[in-house]
């Protein structure tokens, strides 16, 4: 019985030991958490960096993971974090320039809390209309727009970046008034909502509207940016930028725990712009993505949340009233 | 070891036999009927603070809890209405027996679980509690034979192994 | 079609290919088996074993690990009383209590062969129909949402046991669970008590723990030592499954499977709701209703040929329009992204041989399920043997570490054990926990499309019959209501008799 009882110890402590064993390796691992949906695309973006950061760096692997939670997610990361873990995480513009507004209590965290470390990619939303409302530019929407008529527009979220990009958009209109937001529970299904008859409009990433688009059920008014699209399946598209209409772009932040040590961040930083820079990834997120790679400099971050605030405080009352 | 074991089985026997008989009988659809009642009107007191609501809503967030608790609140008197329509004609209601032993011992075995949840929470160690677990639930089992011991450690660290390492679940 | 089957085979039919399924396959059994541990997160956790993997691999790894979690599910409602998964509650109704009577063997194969059967009949129907069947779903709105909602909360008359009444108070209760969080028309907090873990509400896969799992802890102490003995000595059991039962079984696991591609096909909806209806219907039709909840072998067939039947309907909009039906699938159309696909009609004409060779592959995925379960099945029984003081912390460890393994925090763990605590009054009240569950299933889905469609009309509610799918749902819920009268009628004759 003793013998028995000894043995089993043993093989106990050898297996744990084993496993323990193949959870360490010479290579660092950091862990980047995406506070989204394991199916959006932010989290696909990161899976794709996981993949080809041992590639690029011989000490350092990506392990992508997505909690999705938003605010939550992240004031858990930041409350069990601290500098130097091998830790990171995704925060965007929705974090720090929406919910910090419209809801403070939300969020136990703020920019200050974090150590920049790259943006990855930026996306341009497309405003799409009901195929057979026969508007496809930004003249024919102002046409609408001043008829009076009801906006409905179709939205994932209600305080999400498109509905305030449609709010900026027919409110610097004039028609705020008469603007609808119809909130969706998934992109995909406010990409649909428009196709199905339910809102006029629906604001989306490019990638989500592209099948309803192709089967014909609904026509590509303009893209939230300064120029009209370059590249892919709506090339050409206006950029509502042109008319003056205020816009801003869709991106999403890698940020470690503020205090992480500086050659690190910058280490960090440059593995994601070398596999930004590869050419397989750049193809990836343009031609199937339908995304733009954009490494930024943390001013340019800064200077992006303060755009998104200030539109945010303009139009607030149109998105909540 | 075993006269300590032994006198903790005599005094929990003792305590268990003291209980045996003890029960309680509540008449289940009066009760169930004013618990569901005062948690509806609890729900639709609180809902003023806990839910905001917007003019522009056309159905506001509150409608739909509002509706639920009114539902709740209806089928509560159905059931306490019928209750006292007995009582006024003298018929049987329906009544439930609680027996006191049964809940001392669902209060034990909640205590295994809670402190496991505690153990592991505090230590941030899920192998804590996990052991704690096992033992705890063989300690409430009377379990003599050491092999169970030690098969249910071995199984608790292995469970606690694959989730850590395989799994990569950080605790 | 035809021109792309022949090089869709081709592709398909390699070692790799059935080594990756059989492995998925495996995965998916053990992980659904586990309550707590849900597909979805089985899938995350492998997704990144796909990255380095050609588009048909790495989908059939996926695929395996989806059909064979809707079958696993069942295995420990079977065994243990627990839902290994959302979905797999219905089958716990039955499937325990013929455990129970000494056939586990039996009703683990009931729903190894009802699975099996729902997944190829889904798979057949996803490779013959799947773009027709796409374009007419993809019409169902808002307003036809809310209807199959309604239709579904009719499911709670069957649930209740013996009173309405008392099934009708749960349900309240778990719809308005599902309503604590964010509010989904305009993200104000709701009910969450300042708490932030709250914001996205209660998870389904930490409340069932609490609810059916950790409440049979607890009921541990309801027993006595002698009677927790006699658990673990279970009598003779030979698996066999009469001629009389397979015939009996025809009829519900043919229409279960066709409610299950129906339900799955429509995004949004999934295996729960598709065997909660399945259960009603077949339980409604049955020649011996008064089975259910006591161990009939259609109430298993029924719940397990729908839930997976939903598996190959959920790659329809998938594939074909590009619209992920639930959480899972949606995490397969970033497999197929990464490797530089856009699911969508067009995908057929440009990838055809790829996109044939999925569809293929979900019949084969079923196959290999069927094969490996019926291996898995004499093992799994084994459960049942186990000395209680072994089993019960086991599965006490297994239930926490996979509450946590949800959003990787405490404050879930502690969320079960409040759900325990909750279940157990309910006992003591005589309150159903199953109406609980459906609750917190459609109770999101419910109020989103009923607000969200009164929105859309500036509150008309003319909107729910603005559509010939909606008085096909009005007609299914009327039928649905007039069944339960019908069924309370009966049993109001026997009572009398």
């Amino acid at each position: 019985m003793k013998g028995r009882f000894v043995s089993a110890v043993l093989a106990m402590v050898m297996t744990v030991g084993l496993v323990a064993g193949c959870g360490s390796s010479g290579q660092e691992s950091w862990k980047v958490t995406c506070p989204w949906a394991p199916s959006g695309v932010a989290a696909m973006v990161s899976q794709k960096a996981a993949e080809k950061s041992t590639t690029y760096s011989e000490n350092i692997t990506l392990v992508a993971e997505a909690i999705k939670g938003d605010a939550a997610t992240v004031n858990t990361w930041v409350a069990d974090t601290e500098a130097n873990e091998k830790e990171m995480v995704f925060a965007g513009e929705g974090l720090f320039s929406i919910t910090s507004i419209l809801d403070p209590a939300k969020m136990q965290f703020t920019y200050e809390d974090f150590a920049y470390v790259e943006n990855l990619y930026s996306s341009i939303f497309v405003l799409s209309a009901q195929a057979d409302m026969n508007i496809k530019n930004i003249a024919d929407l102002e046409a609408f727009a001043a008829s009076g008529e009801e906006i409905s527009v179709a939205v994932n979220g209600a305080t999400s970046s498109e509905a305030f990009l449609a709010a900026a958009l027919f409110g610097d209109m004039g028609a705020g008034e008469n603007l609808k937001l119809v909130a969706y529970a998934s992109a995909a299904e406010a990409a649909q909502a428009v196709a199905k008859g339910e809102t006029k409009f629906a604001v989306s990433h490019q990638s989500q509207i592209l099948e309803t688009y192709q089967q014909g059920g609904v026509s590509i008014v303009c893209a939230f940016d300064e120029k009209p699209l370059e590249n892919g399946p709506f090339a050409g598209t206006e950029g509502v930028g042109e008319k003056g209409y205020p816009y801003f772009r869709n991106r999403c932040f890698i940020m470690a725990r503020q205090g992480t040590d500086a050659a690190k961040v910058e280490e960090l930083k440059k593995l994601y712009d070398d596999i930004l820079a590869d050419e397989e990834v750049a193809t990836w997120l343009q031609d199937t993505m339908l995304l733009e790679v954009d490494t930024m400099s943390e001013d340019q971050v800064k200077e992006h949340i303060e755009s998104v605030k200030a539109i945010v405080n303009e139009y607030k009352d149109v998105v909540t009233q | 070891m075993g006269k300590l074991s032994n006198a903790i089985d005599e005094r929990t026997d003792r305590i268990g036999e003291r209980l045996k008989d003890k029960e309680i009988r509540i008449p289940i659809n009066l009760t169930a009927g004013i618990v569901c009642f005062l948690f509806a009107v609890a729900v639709l007191l609180i809902m003023p603070q806990q839910v905001q609501v917007s003019e522009k809503d056309v159905v506001n967030g509150r409608a739909f809890p509002t509706l639920l608790m009114t539902v709740m609140i209806l089928c509560s008197v159905l059931l306490v209405a019928k209750e006292v329509y007995k009582i006024i004609r003298k018929q049987p209601l329906e009544w439930k027996t609680i027996q006191i032993l049964t809940e001392v011992k669902a209060l034990v075995i909640f205590g295994i679980l809670f402190f496991t949840y505690f153990l592991s929470k505090v230590t941030g160690l899920f192998l804590v509690g996990a052991i704690f677990c096992s033992l705890g639930f063989l300690v409430y089992f009377r379990c003599k034979k050491p092999v169970y011991y030690v098969i249910t450690l071995i199984l608790a660290v292995g469970i606690w192994a694959v989730f850590r390492f395989v799994l990569n679940v950080g605790f | 079609m035809m021109k792309y089957l022949v090089p869709a085979a081709g592709l398909l039919f390699t070692l790799q290919n059935i080594l990756w399924i059989n492995a998925g396959v495996f995965i998916g059994s053990i992980f659904a088996a586990i309550p707590g541990l849900s597909v979805i997160l089985c899938v995350i956790l492998f997704l990144p074993v796909t990255y380095s993997m050609p588009a048909i691999p790495g989908m059939m790894f996926l695929l395996g690990i989806y059909c064979a979690g809707g079958y696993g599910g069942s295995v420990s409602a079977i065994l243990i009383n627990t839902p290994g998964t959302p979905h797999a509650a219905a089958t716990m109704l039955d499937g325990h209590p013929l455990s129970q009577k000494g056939r586990t063997k039996a009703a683990l194969k009931i729903a190894l062969y009802a699975s099996a059967f729902g997944g190829v009949f889904s798979a057949l129907m996803l490779l013959f129909l799947g773009p027709q069947v796409a374009r007419v779903a993809a019409q169902l709105g808002t307003p036809e949402y809310f209807m199959v909602c309604v239709f579904g909360l009719t499911i709670i008359a069957g649930v209740s046991g013996k009173s309405i009444v008392r099934g009708l108070l749960s349900a309240c209760l778990g719809l308005f669970i599902a309503c604590i969080g964010s509010d989904p028309m305009t993200s104000y907090d709701r009910f969450t008590f300042g708490n932030s873990r709250l914001y996205l509400g209660m998870d389904l896969a930490v409340c069932l723990i609490g609810l059916f799992a950790l409440v049979e802890v607890l009921a541990k102490a309801e027993k006595s030592r002698g009677a927790l003995r006699l658990d673990t000595a279970k009598m003779e059991d030979d698996g066999k499954i009469t001629k009389e039962e397979y015939k009996r079984m025809a009829r519900p696991v043919f229409l279960s499977s066709l409610i299950g591609v129906l339900v799955g096909i429509i995004p949004g909806t999934g295996a729960s709701e598709a065997s909660w209806f399945s259960y009603s219907q077949a339980k409604n039709m049955s020649k011996n209703p008064e089975e259910f909840g006591h161990g009939s072998v259609e109430g298993i067939a029924a719940a397990e040929s729908a839930n997976n039947a939903v598996t190959g309907a959920t790659l329809i909009p998938l594939l074909t329009l590009g619209i992920p039906g639930d959480g899972t699938v949606a995490i397969m159309l970033s497999a197929l992204m990464i490797n530089g696909l856009n699911p969508g009609l067009s995908l057929f004409t440009t990838d055809g041989d790829i996109m044939y060779a999925i569809m293929l592959g979900l019949i084969l995925v079923n196959l290999f399920m069927l094969l490996q379960g019926k291996f898995l099945t004499s093992l799994f029984a084994k459960v049942v043997s186990i000395p209680q003081e072994i089993l019960t912390p086991i599965i006490v460890i297994f239930c926490m570490a996979g509450a946590y393994s949800v959003n990787q925090n405490y404050f879930d763990v502690g969320v079960a054990l409040v759900f325990a605590v909750l279940a157990w009054f309910l006992r003591k009240l005589d309150l159903p926990a199953v109406p609980i569950l459906l609750g917190m299933v459609l109770g999101s889905m419910t109020e989103t499309n009923f607000r969200r469609a009164l929105l859309i009309s500036n509150g008309s509610p003319t909107i729910f019959f603005s559509s010939v799918f909606c008085w096909i749902f009005v007609a299914l819920i009327v039928f649905a209501v007039a069944m339960i009268l019908r069924g309370k009628w009966k049993e109001r004759e026997k009572a009398k008799q």
